[in-house]
């Protein structure tokens, strides 16, 4: 195809005549802005931010694009123009579609209630680019979204339209997922500095990470004198015995005390984090995480419960899952 | 004895007690565990107990700090605690720091141990290769993997419960950042020279560690310190008028751990710096209203307050107003916050300036002046004074134990 | 904050939940994205997450730094290498201009076999 550039430019110009058209009119969402779909958003995307939450949320901004998704339903919103060009492009071998770019602006947030229109452009369709992915066309389009009528915000989304380049591989010549040697576990890929550091463990505390293990927080017992004790040692505060033996804790406690880290950043945390000083219902107190609670909702004396995290595939360790009231 | 002349260590101190574990090729526990084993053994030999312990020393190369060994070996506060370098050649010298302790009343009853698992361990013969984690690597492990990586952080745990425990904001911990600066503002020396701050800045200064902001922490320096130290009577032919050790202690609370001491108390104090406060009262005489000038020691704000708490200054939840109303003149070259970050040494140099009368920000008539190191971990601390026959004094204060 | 400042990373590891779970939050039923047969016709290896999922990813970025009253004004992204399950996507980002309150914070999210995302992100950061 690239010996016939001729026909590549009269092909163009056909293309180039779909821009300043409309791509969608007086589109409609779906569904108004609502706070399960907000959720779900946040859900997928692992995000706790509070001000997605609560009576005064607002919409993820990000969400913006989601409000006008038909999903699995009819877009009657679609102009001809817009099926046309795409049409001409499915035609010409360029069947296959990734996104590319996403430019959005948000003008005034969106919340629960909000009835979503929308009206879209077609801006720009490129000339015949070459990609990894193919021969294709960069569609741009640009949308006006409006909650009662009023402008929320503008989307400006770009396409690639492509012929695919390679062949799908013969199934055979792929690697086995489930071949070992073939796995790409992003935990095992992990570089040193980008992972927890790890728990110190020698003979006098062995016994305490082996419990983690098993998903067990165990407390010291002296049983020369019943004192329970953590951290672990070998002999007892209160009376030297170096005799003892272990219970493991109820998994309830509250927070004695928290630190929120900010600064410096680390490669394996991302500040602003919590941790907690977890004072167990036993009386013994841990350094730990407090999860499930943002950052700046810990809080003295708040009732947390014992949960184990897998961090890699090395290192498990007790959290604490804060209890909101 | 000293290189010129006969000392007087001889004869004042004994050893009353031995102990040991089992020698083996694998002994199969930890360092640790051994060094507890042999420190009860020589307690029981002695017919003492752990009770009775106030003072430890160990080469600079075990494993096993004096605070874990104590803490696991059911021993209490210490008010004396040591350590010898170079390997062997440390053997005989625990033996004369316990002497000297004991000779000049530091401490009761001291422990010298050294224990390790050289054979099936690390052996030296064998080059570095890997190692059990030590006693000290593992009380720090409790908190790394939960990304509690600072000595701001650790300090942070504490001063939340502080705030919490006495109803105060992160605010409070500001008068200790003012006052340093103003101080630093004066000082040509310092690296905050000509800069000082006001409590909307601290405020407006960002977290480093919640509730610690930037303005609580030192900077951290390059730098060096020194200090000589001669015998009053020869001191008296040198050019400076003395700075007089009215009294120096060390102290490790029970349950001590560097920084992370979490477990024990209620974290609204330190109480090291209580046993260290107990005894420089008790030596020079003195009490807190005597105190001319203070130097605490404050890589964080917090534990100035707390400081000032534990050597009774003020009552409890009471430094903030203390330190905003500048009671005390204190860290008058501007502290490890405004001046220099030199673990607590430059602290002990403005002391001697102030006796000397040529600090730069001088207190009129400063003759004694408390200096504290570093707080979170063991410390110690020292009363100087000026010389009182150096000087005519008008003093109605107590008489010095010299 | 000032220009040059960096943000903290954020370790994204690309599950295959991840990648399904935000195609359906953001209504999108496109194939590639959640079926590898269709994804794999199309000459792509595996599914890959879409645009909207990377959006959102990217906007979770700024406000999970800012804190909950930090306003999103602006998201522009590209896309190059393909999120695919089993890579880790690393997100950094550093401040490119700080004009009173807005802050524009360049992005880039790095994953096994390249940049998966790049681009910038005006934020209002109240004082």
């Amino acid at each position: 195809m690239n010996g016939e550039p001729e026909v590549h430019e009269e092909f163009e110009a056909r293309l180039k005549a779909y821009e300043g058209r409309p791509a969608a009119a007086t589109g409609v969402g779906r569904d108004p802005v609502n706070e399960p779909m907000i959720r779900h958003w946040c859900e997928a995307m692992g995000d706790t931010n509070p001000a997605y939450t609560g009576p005064n949320a607002i919409a993820p901004p990000t969400m913006l694009q989601a409000w006008t998704m038909a999903g699995l339903s009819r877009r009657p919103e679609r102009t001809a123009a817009y099926d046309e060009l795409l049409g001409l492009l499915d035609e010409s071998g360029h069947h296959a579609v990734v996104a590319t770019d996403c430019e959005q602006e948000y003008l005034r947030p969106l919340r629960p209630g909000d009835e979503i229109t929308f009206d879209s452009v077609i801006e720009s369709v490129s000339e015949r680019k070459t990609t990894k992915l193919g021969p294709g066309y960069f569609v741009t389009t640009r949308t006006d979204i409006r909650a009662g009528g009023e402008l929320a915000g503008t989307h400006r989304f770009r396409i690639l339209k492509y012929a695919p380049a390679r062949r799908p591989k013969d199934p055979k010549d792929r690697k086995d997922p489930k071949d070992p040697k073939n796995r790409k576990d992003p935990k095992d890929r992990k570089a040193p500095e980008e992972r927890r550091p790890r728990p110190v463990v020698n003979r006098d505390n062995a016994g305490f990470w082996e419990g983690v293990a098993r998903h067990e927080l165990l407390i010291q017992r002296c049983t020369g004198c019943g004192t329970l004790r953590f951290p672990w040692l070998p002999g007892c505060n209160s009376c030297g015995s170096l005799e003892w033996d272990t219970v493991e804790a109820s998994g309830e406690g509250t927070v004695y005390s928290y630190v929120v880290m900010h600064h410096p950043p680390f490669p394996t945390f991302a500040p602003p984090y919590a941790v907690g000083l977890i004072e167990l219902a036993e009386g013994v107190r841990i350094i730990s995480n407090v999860v499930g609670v943002p950052y700046d909702k810990v809080r003295i004396g708040m009732p947390v419960r014992l949960e184990f995290r897998r961090y890699d595939e090395e290192l498990v360790l007790p959290v604490f899952q804060g209890v909101t009231r | 004895m000293s290189l010129r002349g006969r000392d007087g260590l001889g004869g004042r101190a004994a050893i009353t007690g031995i102990g040991a574990t089992e020698f083996s090729k694998d002994s199969g526990r930890s360092e640790l565990r051994l060094a507890v084993e042999a420190v009860h053994a020589a307690l029981a030999d002695a017919g003492l107990t752990p009770a009775d312990v106030d003072g430890m020393v160990t080469f600079t190369m075990d494993t096993s700090p004096e605070i874990t060994v104590a803490q696991a070996a059911g021993i209490g506060e210490l008010s004396f605690f040591s350590r010898i370098h170079y390997g062997g050649g440390a053997a005989c010298a625990t033996v004369q720091q316990a002497a000297l302790a004991i000779a000049t009343g530091v401490a009761d009853v001291v422990v010298c141990y050294r224990a390790f698992n050289e054979r099936s361990g690390r052996r030296f013969g064998s080059g570095v290769r890997h190692r059990e984690p030590s006693a000290e690597g593992a009380a720090l492990g409790w908190a790394l993997p939960f990304g509690l990586l600072t000595p701001a952080s650790w300090v942070a745990m504490a001063a939340q419960r502080y705030l919490h425990t006495y109803g105060l904001t992160p605010e409070a911990f500001g008068h200790v950042a003012v006052v340093d600066r103003k101080y630093a503002a004066t000082n040509p020396a310092a690296y905050f020279h000509g800069r000082p701050i006001t409590l909307a800045d601290h405020a407006a200064s960002r977290w480093i560690a919640e509730p610690l902001r930037l303005l609580d922490c030192c900077q951290e320096t390059d730098g060096g310190q020194a200090l000589v130290v001669t015998s009053v009577e020869r001191a008296r032919d040198l050019p400076h008028p003395p700075a007089v050790i009215a009294a120096a202690a060390q102290g490790a609370g029970r349950a001590q751990e560097q920084m992370t001491s979490f477990y024990r108390d209620d974290l609204t104090g330190l109480p090291e710096t209580a046993v260290v406060a107990r005894q420089l009262w008790r030596t020079s005489g003195l009490a807190p209203a005597d105190i001319d000038v203070g130097i605490l020691y404050d890589h964080f704000t917090p534990f100035v307050l707390m400081q000032l708490e534990e050597f009774g200054f003020c009552a409890p939840g009471e430094a903030p107003d203390f330190v905003a109303k500048e009671r005390l003149p204190l860290n008058t070259h501007g502290g490890q916050l405004g001046e220099a970050y030199l673990h607590g040494m430059n602290g002990v140099a403005e002391a001697v300036r102030q006796i000397r009368g040529t600090a730069v920000n001088p207190v009129p008539g400063a003759e004694r002046v408390l200096v504290t190191a570093g707080t979170g971990v063991p410390t110690s601390g020292l009363v100087l004074t000026a010389d009182p026959q150096g000087r005519t004094r008008s003093t109605t204060g107590p008489p010095l134990h010299l | 904050m000032n220009a040059g400042d960096r943000l903290p990373p954020l370790e994204i590891p690309i599950t295959r939940t991840l990648i399904v779970a935000g195609a359906i939050a953001s209504r999108d039923y496109q194939d590639v994205h959640h079926d590898p047969e269709p994804a794999r016709q199309k000459g792509s290896p595996d599914i890959f997450m879409n645009i909207l999922t990377t959006n959102g990813l990217v906007g979770r970025y700024i406000t999970d730094h800012f804190g909950p009253r930090a306003e999103l004004r602006r998201v522009a992204i590209r896309l190059g290498a393909p999120n695919h399950p089993g890579d880790t996507m690393v997100l950094t980002g550093t401040v490119e201009e700080v004009d009173g309150d807005l802050v524009t914070v360049r992005v880039v999210g790095a994953n096994g076999i390249g940049k998966h995302v790049t681009g910038t992100v005006t934020v209002r950061v109240p004082g």
